[in-house]
């Protein structure tokens, strides 16, 4: 939820919030004064002008608490239930810090708006994913039965999907506000988390460019049984269950495709390879 | 700072230094197996090809901690599988003394990217990082190994030596940044 600050470097100060906020205030203001002052104190402000750009860096993006993490989390946790009555809103938000006692400014926290309601729950499905996914491969461990991939990753995206039917009525809304361009990154972000996971527990080993290519076919995947999900008015959601087999099949038969034009290349450049030093010989210019 | 901000940083500490060094040691590996292309059958052949074989096994290492610690490997690779080669090749076309100074350029400025990364380690928690801080100290060992090899075997005279040394280290230096990065 907080990425944005976490790629910054934490300030050693970690009294932020209102308190921090307050001290920041007074200490720009002292920044003010030593500005207009005596000389001897300019030339030592030069001096110590690094720090105070520092100083003043740190209070402006400061990183957020433990205890300010925890509040936001407990909010949006009480707004959920909220979603389908206002949507993916800051009246959810507001009508959640209410729910909890709290005053309805609490919303000033969440900067973002829906978005960051939209988020908790995107990150709060993809932890419960994860270790629904190590429960899964733990009892496999202990059963000491090999993990089949294919069938695997069906229930891995199977089970993150249904997380979303409870909220499904509201869904599209959800979905209109990931794509969002301030909200974006967050998502793309989210949806790596999803693929990145289910490739780990399903047993991935690959440490090139597969790595790339199984999660961005993977999110595909996702991303499309996601859409088809939200119109779909079938039984139990069957026929969504369908589209992700076969948006699956094609993954793998595209694999087999792959690999079978990989080998064709080895092959005829191993036919050109030898064609040249053929030609080599055929000229003299071999050296051997 | 919370736990959970310091965690992340070093997490990120982490996937970077193992991100680039899969990367480097990669562009390593493709540099010689471009220079033996070239140069596999004269009598330098078997001492690039030691050297080869050092860089495979540090190769492999980094594979392994990219799986162990779900790092993402740089989306450049197939880049630098190809530049690595070009440069290796290129270079070697130059002669004996124009491979060993790429490889000369190169390792230096490997060996000093590793002990700059040891010292990131070294401050973040030396604790925790004592495994990966043995092993990078270790393979800059065997980089500067490689370095002082080059060395012997008349890199400096090399055509154009102070200007080829520079062009390479420089773009060392680029890849090293963008893989950190991408």
């Amino acid at each position: 939820m907080c990425t944005s600050t976490g790629d910054r470097n934490p300030p050693q100060d970690t009294s932020s919030g209102p308190g921090g906020s307050a001290s920041s205030q007074a200490s720009n203001e002292g920044y003010n004064t030593q500005r207009t002052g005596q000389g001897a104190q300019y030339t030592d402000e030069l001096n110590n002008s690094e720090d105070l750009v520092n100083e003043v860096e740190e209070e402006e993006m400061p990183e957020e608490t433990e205890e300010e993490y925890q509040t936001k989390q407990a909010v949006l946790k009480a707004s959920l239930p909220f979603v389908h009555q206002y949507g993916w809103t800051k009246k959810a938000i507001v009508a959640g810090a209410e729910s909890l006692g709290m005053p309805p400014m609490v919303h000033g926290m969440f900067p973002r708006g829906g978005a960051e309601l939209v988020f908790y729950f995107y990150e709060e499905s993809n932890k419960e994913l994860e270790s629904y996914l190590k429960q899964n491969v733990k009892e496999s461990k202990e059963k000491d039965e090999k993990i089949k991939t294919g069938p695997f990753i069906h229930d891995a995206i199977e089970t993150r999907l249904r997380m979303i039917i409870p909220y499904i009525d509201k869904w599209p809304q959800a979905m209109a506000i990931q794509t969002l361009p301030q909200n974006a990154v967050q998502s793309w972000t989210n949806l790596s988390r999803v693929v990145d996971d289910i490739w780990f527990y399903a047993g991935d080993k690959s440490n090139d460019f597969n790595w790339y290519t199984k999660r961005v076919s993977l999110a595909a995947v996702y991303k499309s049984t996601e859409i088809y999900l939200i119109q779909d008015r079938s039984e139990d959601y069957t026929d969504t269950w369908n589209f992700l087999e076969n948006r699956l099949e094609d993954v793998v038969s595209a694999g087999h495709l792959a690999r079978n034009l990989q080998e064709t290349n080895t092959v005829l450049s191993e036919g050109a390879k030898g064609f040249c030093v053929m030609t080599r010989n055929l000229l003299g210019m071999n050296n051997r | 700072i919370s736990q959970r901000a310091k965690d992340e940083k070093t997490r990120k500490l982490l996937s970077r230094i193992i991100r680039v060094d899969q990367a480097g040691e990669l562009g390593a590996d493709r540099i010689y197996a471009g220079q033996i292309a070239v140069l596999g059958n004269t009598p330098v052949g078997p001492i690039i090809q030691e050297m080869k074989e050092q860089e495979q096994e540090h190769l492999e290492t980094f594979n392994k901690l990219i799986v162990e610690k779900r790092v993402r490997p740089t989306a450049l690779l197939p880049l630098w599988n190809i530049a690595g080669f070009a440069l290796g090749a290129g270079t070697a076309l130059l002669g004996k003394e124009g491979a060993m100074a790429c490889t000369v350029a190169v390792e230096s400025v490997i060996g000093e990217h590793y002990n700059s990364q040891i010292r990131d380690l070294m401050e973040d928690d030396p604790e925790k990082h004592k495994e990966l801080i043995k092993k990078l100290s270790k393979f800059r060992d065997d980089e500067l190994h490689h370095h002082d090899t080059g060395l012997e075997h008349d890199a400096e005279k090399a055509p154009m030596y102070d200007a080829l040394s520079q062009v390479i280290k420089v773009g060392c230096i680029g890849a090293i940044w963008l893989s950190e990065r991408i």
